[in-house]
């Protein structure tokens, strides 16, 4: 048995890096620090179903070597006009920078994740800009944190321990009995109350400070943190908040507006707002103001619901205007564990973050005609590569209707939906168990995945596959280049 | 008057962009010159003769020609970008972005438009008597610059985002409108004889919005300020009474909203503000 | 490996004294060498032009993770400038924020070699590292911010200098970084709160300790680590009227500890920190009182920070700055906090030739530049893309060198910026030597690259060959030849192969990464590992162990070892 310390989960954008693995041959036998979606996620790492090598041929799929599926891959690439590489958001940033020489030698669009989840973040982003931070400030400054649309506790269990209400810091080493108390209550799962338990042991170790000359004064060390919850149900982080706001499915829009109206001191014509009275938006906005420094999280539940990436946009103005009275922070959830990173690397080389259209040579942007679902809806692309990624299972029913008509590369480490209707499937390497690589968290903050396991043979990382391919297209194009050349010229 | 045809060789699977397509760069053109323009058809570059049948008589300035296409276009983009002058006439859809930064002369398309209609226009006028979908005379991503100038007139519906960004120009939907009409209005004027699907004038500084059918409700960033019998739009008088709201408060706007009262008595608890 | 001869170019060559001497160069191997076998070589006809060592920018942001988030926000940027991939080059956009690629080829273009990358938030260290390995043909390194790191606060705070030594050697490492990089000393932590200090002697809340205490701490472990650059400061109150106080009280509050003749500390896009003035009515210009001050004094080197009258992007650490420019412009504005370490913001601008207070900055920077008499005191730098992009550049050039030029410009600006400035009095002029110190021999010395900035037998074969001949052209009537000529060089030679010819790329390969791997005595590290190790998780929400960057990062790793004085 052999014991890996310092893991980094490839499965959200929490992206913890204090995974504990013991392991026994191919086989995971405990985790340790992991949340429940973590842990099992290790556990039942080798039972998952692999891909093979396949092509379909007459209709059914068969099993090929892995040169003639690449071959095959990039045959279908070459010939493409209109080609949608997607994916991206659960691999390696190492991957997508060869994916992006790759799309630029097809001539193709580069699309991820964000395409279909924080896309709208983006777009708000590029209207007004963002109140970004990493998650330590979270976790040592703030007392106040705001989740919007956003379940922490279903999604991304460990941030409430590691990044914000639950965590400790420099300028908050006590955290607030009471919440444990309820939360306790609420949830009898045992890791919780390990968690909770280590949480209040640490609490009496006091001289938590390293040195600093004289101790930390101010309101932060008295203060509780207060929780605040927006979501259109009651979710279990909404149980354990100090206020919860239930909303109307598809209002949040109004709501911020009004919530933008009360901090800057101004009255409103009407007395309700989606159907909450002004009196508790008062309330609420009284909270805000006085907070010394505060966050938003704000996930898919705000990004999917009505008006898209006008709640952002909305929700970010929120957030600068009340830094005129507190340091005010905001942040999107992200989901996949590198869909932060896919962003970040097709930004530094094409300047934009998704939906790149490189189709002519030079990177162009507009969501809405390059973004992937609506290439789909249009039915414009004539090929489409899907890596690490299963959209067929997530797609809109008429997008994926319209994905089908064309070939359909899948890149894979384990069967999917996708793969299952996919014209060439080509079996890959876990990045982050099997190929380690860079990921990006949440906040942006680059960390080294770790390789735990050797591949299995035959396996190779999604780095390695595509540029394969990208030899193989650059061969095709190539020869093709020559036979344009008449012979004896 | 010279009048140039063009119908497409086949039926187009993948965009083709076809910015070249505008009276200013047919102009002094032979139809042979204007066969070897450049367009992408997806990832690959074509000449416009590989695409389209070109027929017709050209002229040397752009005032004096009119663009004919007709057959399926719902998948060319770009058509009469930047065009100064002259007219384009599409009998049947028309793709993305057509008409975008258009200073001059007419298009009128018979069938519908799709989205970025006549985005960043700054002058003439564009027709479309079919519906059109979003951002018509919008603005590109973080540019904060919508249309300028000119005139958009829908007959049937319009999607979401109708003039963002606007800052001046004339946009006239006949039909329905999706929500977020005239978001980041700076100047201008919008007006929409159908219904809303609502949040009208979203963070607008200024320009005006007039909407004759229904909307749910509006924006708590906005205040009542009069109740009005009648207003002007581009001269000509529109009928009300029109409940009159400033705003976007919250980006301390001066824009106005002109909400029919006739078609929202369910708003008539403002007049107690009046 | 090629072997060149650059036959009868106008050589200027400051390091080594030479000054438009016609001359010719021989490379062999990516290094200058005294001679080549004609017959052997690739002969490059330079007779007629102007032969300079490649350009090195002192203080560009190119790469991480502030940079990238001006490009996120600015998709508009983007549109307006695009290149187009070629079988060699990669495609890219960005007028303000160029993508990577096109950063590497528009430096090749211009002739510049070495670029330094200022701002590299430490925890972030892996991003700009990545971003660089995909710059191509241009050097580069890249400044980590310590100026507000906890354990840094901390050691000085108690006087514990020779740990603090040893842990910014550690960071040095576990960052690949080059040198030290202050901004706003002891601000940014304030930010953290969202307050702000506005004098050397405020003390930083919850951490006992001044920013003057910060840069002279830093500065004494600077001169204990033997570092081959000196602190790099960007000073306290940036972008505020009346901030020329605290940048002079900045230089001489490390005056003594700089011994004869050594240099202690570098202010860096000074321009922005050179306003006299109690408010923006008031503002003017604290040019001359800075130059008169570094006239008299050796221990300092600053560099422009010009700005351009264009739309471009701001980006610093500085997050309570950039916050400030936000709401003064009322643009969009990106805020980035950094646990532990630092911040950043970023706000678009646009700096327009009306307005009475750009116009001033524009002037100060000239006047800088002008009124130090001594070229090796000051770099040529927009601050990019802060004062306006690099690759204008080769306009600054030809304004420092012909008051034709000048006049020029400020014949458009505003009128009551101008008849307040002195410059419109200064006739200096600078020479094609003088050129060749601001852009290349200077930073270089100041950053201590032996190999780079000069033609010396044994530097690197970095070279630049302008279109542009001295015998004909007079750059005080001609400027708008010699921007030309700057623009696009018709050769840029790196590592000893033609990279540009007539400003196309012709080839695309790798450039190194500088870091300082600094030797500290053992078991003093080992002393301070434990104790920060003991602390970190406290500090950090990253391990100790996934914090240090692997080599992985660097396409070509260049370390400098240096060995600590201690
Ligand atoms: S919170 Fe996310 S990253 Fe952390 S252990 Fe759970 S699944 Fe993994
Ligand atoms: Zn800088």
């Amino acid at each position: 048995m052999r014991v890996v310390k310092d893991v980094v989960c490839p499965f959200c954008g929490c992206l913890c890096d204090d995974l504990e693995l013991e392991i026994e041959g191919r086989e995971v036998k405990a985790v340790r620090n992991a949340c429940a979606v973590g842990e099992a996620k290790f556990l039942h790492y080798g039972k998952h179903e692999r891909t093979r090598p396949m092509i379909r041929k007459n209709g059914e799929l068969v099993e090929v070597s892995l040169d003639e599926a690449i071959r095959k891959a990039a045959e279908i690439l070459a010939e493409a006009k209109y080609p949608v590489l997607f994916g991206w958001s659960s691999t390696s940033c190492e991957a997508v920078r060869v994916g992006l020489q790759l799309a630029e030698e097809v001539g193709a669009i580069i699309d991820h994740c964000s395409s279909v989840c924080h896309g709208p973040s983006v777009l708000a982003i590029q209207e007004v800009g963002l109140a970004g931070f990493t998650l330590g400030q979270s976790r040592h400054r703030f007392d106040l944190i705001i989740y919007w649309g956003s379940n922490p506790l279903d999604s991304h269990f460990r941030h409430f321990e590691r990044y914000s209400t639950f965590s400790e810091g420099r300028f908050r080493p006590s955290i607030s009995r009471r919440s444990i108390t309820q939360f306790l209550s609420t949830l009898a799962e045992r890791r919780i109350k390990r968690v909770t338990r280590r949480l209040l042991i640490k609490e009496r170790e006091e001289g938590f400070y390293f040195g600093a000359r004289r101790a930390p004064s101010g309101p932060f060390k008295e203060r509780d943190r207060k929780l605040i919850v927006v979501d259109v149900r009651r979710t279990r982080a909404a149980k354990m908040a100090d206020f919860f706001l239930q909303v109307k499915p598809n209002t949040d829009y109004e709501i911020i507006q009004a919530l933008r109206m009360l901090i800057r001191d101004m009255e409103l014509d009407v007395d309700e707002v989606a159907g909450i009275p002004v009196e508790v938006l008062e309330e609420l906005a009284d909270i805000l103001v006085n907070a010394k420094v505060g966050v938003l999280y704000f996930g898919v539940g705000l990004t999917m619901s009505k008006g898209k990436h006008r709640n952002i946009e909305a929700a970010i103005s929120l957030v600068r205007d009340l830094n005129a009275r507190a340091k005010f922070h905001i942040l999107p959830m992200r989901g996949h564990y590198n869909v932060t990173g896919a962003d970040v690397v097709i930004t530094w080389t094409t300047g934009y973050p998704y939906a790149v259209d490189l189709t002519q040579g030079y990177p162009r942007y507009n969501p809405g005609e390059t973004s992937t679902i609506d290439v789909l809806l249009r039915d414009d692309c004539d090929a489409f590569l899907c890596i690490a990624s299963d959209p067929v299972a997530h797609f809109p029913r008429r997008a994926v209707e319209n994905m089908l008509k064309h070939p359909l590369i899948a890149i894979d480490p384990v069967v999917s939906a996708t793969t299952l209707v996919a014209d060439v499937v080509i079996p890959s390497a876990f990045s982050g168990i099997e190929v380690g690589g860079t990921a990006y968290r949440m906040d942006h903050v680059p960390i080294t995945l770790k390789k735990v396991f050797e591949p299995p043979e035959g396996y190779l990382p999604d780095e390695e596959i595509l540029k394969r391919i990208l030899a193989e297209v650059r061969r095709i194009k190539g020869k093709a280049a020559e036979a344009l050349v008449p012979a004896g010229a | 008057m010279a009048t140039i045809t063009l119908t497409p060789k086949y039926s187009f699977t993948v965009p083709v962009y076809a910015p070249c397509i505008s009276p200013d760069s047919f102009a002094g053109k032979t139809l042979k010159e204007i066969g070897e323009l450049e367009v992408w058809e997806g990832n690959r570059r074509k000449k416009l003769k590989q695409l389209f049948d070109i027929k017709g008589k050209t002229a040397d300035t752009p005032e004096e020609i009119t663009i004919k296409l007709s057959g399926n276009l719902w998948k060319v983009r770009r058509i009469g970008e930047e065009m100064t002058a002259g007219k384009i006439l599409i009998d049947g859809d028309a793709g993305l972005h057509l008409g975008v930064k258009m200073r001059g002369g007419t298009i009128t398309v018979k069938g519908n438009a799709d989205s970025w209609l006549g985005s960043q226009m700054r002058g003439g006028t564009i027709e479309v008597m079919g519906n059109a979908k979003d951002y018509v005379g919008g603005a590109y991503r973080g540019s904060g610059v919508g249309m300028r100038g000119g005139t958009i007139i829908v007959h049937g519906n319009a999607g979401y985002d109708v003039g963002e960004w606007m800052r001046g120009g004339f946009i006239k939907i006949m039909g329905n409108v999706g929500a977020y009409t005239g978001v980041h209005m700076q100047g201008g004027t919008i007006l929409v004889q159908g219904d809303s699907e609502g949040r009208i004038g979203a963070l607008m500084k200024g320009g005006k919005i007039v909407l004759m059918g229904k909307i749910d409700s509006i924006l708590p960033s906005f205040t009542i300020q009069d109740l009005k019998k009648r207003t002007k739009v581009e001269g000509e008088a529109v009928e009300g009474p029109f409940y009159v709201f400033i705003g976007d408060l919250t980006e301390d706007g001066s824009g106005k909203l002109f909400i029919s009262k006739k078609s929202n008595p369910h708003l008539s608890f403002y007049e107690r503000l009046i | 490996m090629a072997v060149l001869l650059i036959k009868n170019g106008y050589v200027y060559d400051p390091i080594n004294g030479v000054d438009g001497e016609r001359m010719d160069i021989a490379v062999k191997d990516g290094k200058i060498v005294e001679d080549v076998d004609e017959r052997e070589a690739r002969v490059i006809d330079a007779s007629g032009m102007v032969v300079m060592p490649g350009g090195v920018d002192i203080h560009a942001h190119i790469a991480g993770a502030e940079v990238n988030a001006g490009r996120l926000l600015r998709p508009e940027d983007h549109v307006k400038d695009v290149e187009p991939r070629t079988a060699i080059t990669r495609a890219g956009v960005g007028y303000s924020i160029p993508s990577t690629f096109t950063t590497g080829y528009r430096y090749t273009r211009m002739g510049y070699t070495t670029v330094m990358n200022p701002s590299m938030p430490p925890l972030e260290a892996r991003h700009t590292h990545e971003e660089l390995s995909d710059t191509p043909i241009i050097d580069k390194a890249s400044y980590p911010l310590l100026g507000d790191s906890w354990f840094v606060l901390e050691f000085l705070s108690k006087d514990m200098i020779e740990e603090c030594a040893a842990f910014v050697a550690w960071m040095m490492w576990a960052t690949r970084g080059y040198a030290i990089k202050i901004v706003n000393p002891g601000g940014l932590e304030t930010w953290g709160f969202g307050g702000n200090v506005r004098d050397l002697n405020d003390e930083v809340p919850h951490f006992g300790i001044t920013p003057r205490e910060i840069v002279r701490g830093l500065c004494k472990v600077n001169k204990l680590l033997n570092l081959p650059h000196t602190i790099h400061v960007h000073t306290n109150n940036l972008g505020v009227p009346g901030n020329c106080e605290t940048t002079l009280k900045t230089l001489m509050c490390v005056e003594d500890l700089a011994e004869d003749g050594e240099r202690a500390i570098h202010i860096t896009h000074c321009q922005f920190s050179a306003f006299l003035g109690d408010d923006w009515a008031t503002m003017e210009s604290g040019a001359p009182l800075i130059a008169r001050y570094m006239n008299r004094h050796s221990h300092a080197t600053i560099d422009m920070g010009q700005v351009i009258f264009t739309d471009t992007t701001t980006m610093t650490a500085d997050g309570p700055f950039q916050y400030g420019l936000h709401l003064l412009s009322g643009n969009k504005w990106i805020n980035h906090d950094v646990e532990t370490e630092t911040s950043s913001g970023i706000v678009p601008f646009r700096y327009r030739r009306t307005s009475r207070v750009h116009a001033t900055q524009w002037c100060i920077a000239q006047e800088l530049a002008l009124l130090i008499e001594d070229p090796w005191k000051i770099y040529l730098t927009t601050d990019h893309p802060n004062g306006g992009p690099f690759t204008s550049y080769p306009r600054i050039v030809s304004w420092l060198m012909s008051v034709k030029a000048r006049e020029e410009e400020l014949k458009r600006m505003n009128r009551r910026a101008v008849k307040r400035s002195v410059l419109p009095t200064i006739d200096r002029e600078y020479s094609l030597y003088e050129i060749a110190v601001i852009t290349r021999a200077g930073p270089a010395r100041a950053l201590g690259l032996e190999n780079k900035g000069h033609l010396g037998v044994g530097a690197d074969a970095d070279i630049a060959v302008y279109p542009l001949n001295p015998e004909e052209v007079d750059p005080s009537r001609d400027y708008k030849l010699v921007r030309r000529a700057f623009s696009r060089a018709a050769y840029t030679i790196k590592s000893g192969e033609i990279v540009a010819k007539d400003g196309e790329i012709v080839k695309a390969p790798d450039g190194k990464t500088y870091w300082v791997d600094v030797k500290v005595p053992e078991d003093l590290w080992e002393a301070v590992k434990s104790e920060i190790a003991e602390v970190w998780e406290d500090y950090y929400t990253v391990r100790f162990s996934n914090y240090p960057l692997t080599d992985h990062y660097l396409k070509i790793s260049s370390p400098i070892t240096r060995q600590a004085r201690m």
